[in-house]
């Protein structure tokens, strides 16, 4: 048994060696695309680590994902106009996020299945027209939108907003650990299983989603508002758009959906395609289309459904989790 | 719309529902019988545009005439969709079509974009200017082929629903498969038919989609909207119900513009379809 701790804890070095190379990674001198595409590896782990709580875990296939943060990076873009530090606007953004998410989940949660599939799918369309439409501070509507440049991060450093979607990347691996471990998992497991008999056995199962719901909405949000401050500049059409959704589930998907592992091959997946296929934009989501399909018809549970059914991907799971 | 006249919007309306609803029967067919939401509807739909667009540029035919060839290549398409993917992806989980026919959108968009490139195309024929006129006001010619096209398309679903062999199976597979099934009805074959038959009309729709607006290859996602909403109003599953939904969804769009302005017509939409979804998830006319 012991000798068995240290062997496992053995193979816990190269993983802790990773982690801390990519929390270096500004440090040490890489070459500012590999900032990037490690940038963008964090917040995509955050979101896709939302999206499979809820359409994983919780049976909530929600399509409205670009709706959160969109809003936060809203939110941010229009407090640095009114003189609020870029700080307030990411908890500010993350806070909007989560009460809009409150907000929708009043017709939404009516629907259940297909039909919420299918009433979050229409939220971020009628947002991109709000914002079409709306331009809540700052000058003359230009052309179609409203657009912002996010104002007075010239003293927040590349360096910083690296370590932030680093943290948001990482942080995201434990709440879901946490999330699935605690009373709330529980409840999600057992409707999961059967929703009826949980609810008879005094699960409360509107809470319990409207919980998920909220988690979600408010780390997706807060995700969204880190990458906008790094973007520097939003616009409607980009924001509240499907490709975000589809980003999400492809890295939940490919990897394994309902797989605590799955977003995080997953997302290794879809950034590395993006960064191979950088230059042929549509090629890559093509590609990417086809390995959605083929791979959910070999193995439905992605890439982590076919690793283990190998012993050695199992005793490295072990080593992990223990 | 701004002539201060309201009978002009709400012709306008009435005549863009039919397509509408043209572009959702397809979506509504697949609901009933499958209980999926196709997400690659719209992008089905632009393909019958891209469809019409290739036979016009490179055969010279009028697109309308086109659907001769494109039909029967959609139903073969549709077929094998449901045969290969669809069909298998049942039997894996309850989430697995839906995901499925968000990889075939993906795949339908990019590969139009990589073809076509993601320049503005619309399907100009001789007609496309042309107007008709009722009274002292005048119309588009296009928006009454759409309409025409339309209850043509729903009136013939209908029809075959209720008086073919085939129609009665799909509506029995849908309603019951297991009793269908020992019924006789082999609801696989039924399930490949049905999506072949929404295929005909995603083609249909497709031309008469071009004809009346330019598209790109990623119009999908909002005639899919469209689509939705007209589906969640008419209630899913009923083609008349369906046809209703699109004139009320066709008049909610060009009222709304009328009376707050053109830029905030769709959102309009987009805000009665939750109230619909919120109110009464069965739609209007569902059971």
């Amino acid at each position: 048994m012991k000798l068995k701790a240290t062997r496992s804890k053995l193979t816990l070095i190269p993983l802790a060696a990773l982690i801390l190379v990519l929390a270096l990674l500004p440090l040490i001198g890489a070459p500012q695309s590999w900032l990037l595409y490690a940038f963008l590896f964090f917040i995509y782990l955050a979101m896709a680590n939302m999206w499979n709580l809820l359409a994983g875990y919780s049976g909530l296939i929600s399509l409205c994902q670009p709706a959160f943060l969109g809003l936060a990076g809203y939110t941010l873009a229009i407090g640095t106009w009114v003189g609020l530090p870029w700080w307030a606007g990411l908890l500010g953004g993350a806070t909007v996020a989560a009460l809009f998410a409150l907000l929708i989940s009043v017709p939404v949660f009516r629907l259940s299945g297909i039909y919420f599939a299918i009433g979050t799918l229409v939220v971020p369309e009628a947002l991109r027209m709000v914002f079409y439409l709306w331009r809540p501070v700052g000058g003359q509507m230009q052309g179609a939108g409203a657009g912002y440049m996010i104002k007075g991060t010239g003293g927040v450093s590349t360096h910083l907003i690296y370590w932030l979607a680093f943290v948001l990347g990482i942080g995201s691996i434990f709440l879901m650990k946490r999330v699935l471990k605690s009373k709330l998992g529980l409840g999600l497991a057992a409707i999961r299983d059967n929703e009826r008999t949980a609810a008879s056995c005094g699960v409360s199962v509107f809470k319990l989603k409207l919980y998920t719901f909220i988690i979600a909405a408010l780390v997706t949000g807060l995700s969204g508002a880190v990458y906008y401050l790094y973007q520097g500049y939003i616009e409607p059409s980009a924001t509240f758009n499907v490709r975000w959704t589809m980003t999400l589930l492809l890295a939940t998907v490919i990897g394994g959906i309902r797989t605590e592992e799955g977003p995080f091959i997953g997302t290794i997946v879809v950034v590395f395609l993006y960064f191979l296929l950088a230059r042929y934009a549509g090629y890559s989501l093509l590609i990417q289309g086809m390995i959605l399909i083929g791979l959910m018809l070999l193995s439905p549970q992605g890439i982590v459904g076919m690793l283990r059914r190998s012993r050695y991907y199992r005793y490295l799971a072990q080593c992990v989790s223990t | 719309m701004g002539s201060g006249d309201i009978i002009t919007p709400l012709v306008m309306g009435i005549l863009l529902g039919g397509l509408y609803a043209l572009i959702a029967l397809g979506l509504s067919m697949v609901f009933g019988v499958m209980r999926l939401i196709n997400l690659a509807h719209g992008d089905l739909v632009i393909l019958g545009s891209y469809g019409g667009y290739a036979l016009m540029t490179l055969l010279g035919l009028d697109p309308i005439v086109g659907l001769v060839i494109s039909i029967p290549l959609m139903f073969l398409l549709g077929f094998a969709i449901q045969k290969y993917l669809m069909g298998r992806a049942f039997g894996i989980s309850s989430e697995a079509p839906l995901i499925i026919a968000f990889g075939i959108s993906l795949v339908l968009q990019n590969a139009n974009q990589i073809l076509w490139t993601p320049l503005s195309r619309a399907l100009n024929t001789s007609y496309s200017n042309l107007s008709f006129s009722i009274g002292l006001r005048q119309f588009p010619l296009t928006y009454l082929l759409d309409f025409t096209a339309g209850i043509i398309v729903m009136l013939a679903l209908r029809a075959f629903l209720i008086h073919t062999y085939l129609g009665k199976a799909i509506t029995a597979a849908s309603q019951d498969k297991k009793a269908a099934q020992l019924m006789g009805i082999n609801t696989k074959r039924v399930y490949g038919y049905a999506f072949a038959i929404a295929m005909i009309s995603a083609a249909i729709a497709g031309v008469f989609l071009g004809m009346t607006f330019p598209f790109t290859p990623t119009s999908g996602v909002s005639f899919l909207t469209i689509a939705f909403g007209t589906v969640i109003i008419g209630g899913l599953g009923s083609m008349l119900g369906t046809f209703i939904g699109g004139i009320i969804l066709g008049i909610v769009q060009t009222l709304g513009g009328y009376f707050f302005g053109p830029a905030s017509q769709m959102l309009i939409v987009y805000v009665i379809v939750l109230v619909v979804l919120a109110i009464r998830p069965q739609g209007l006319f569902g059971r």
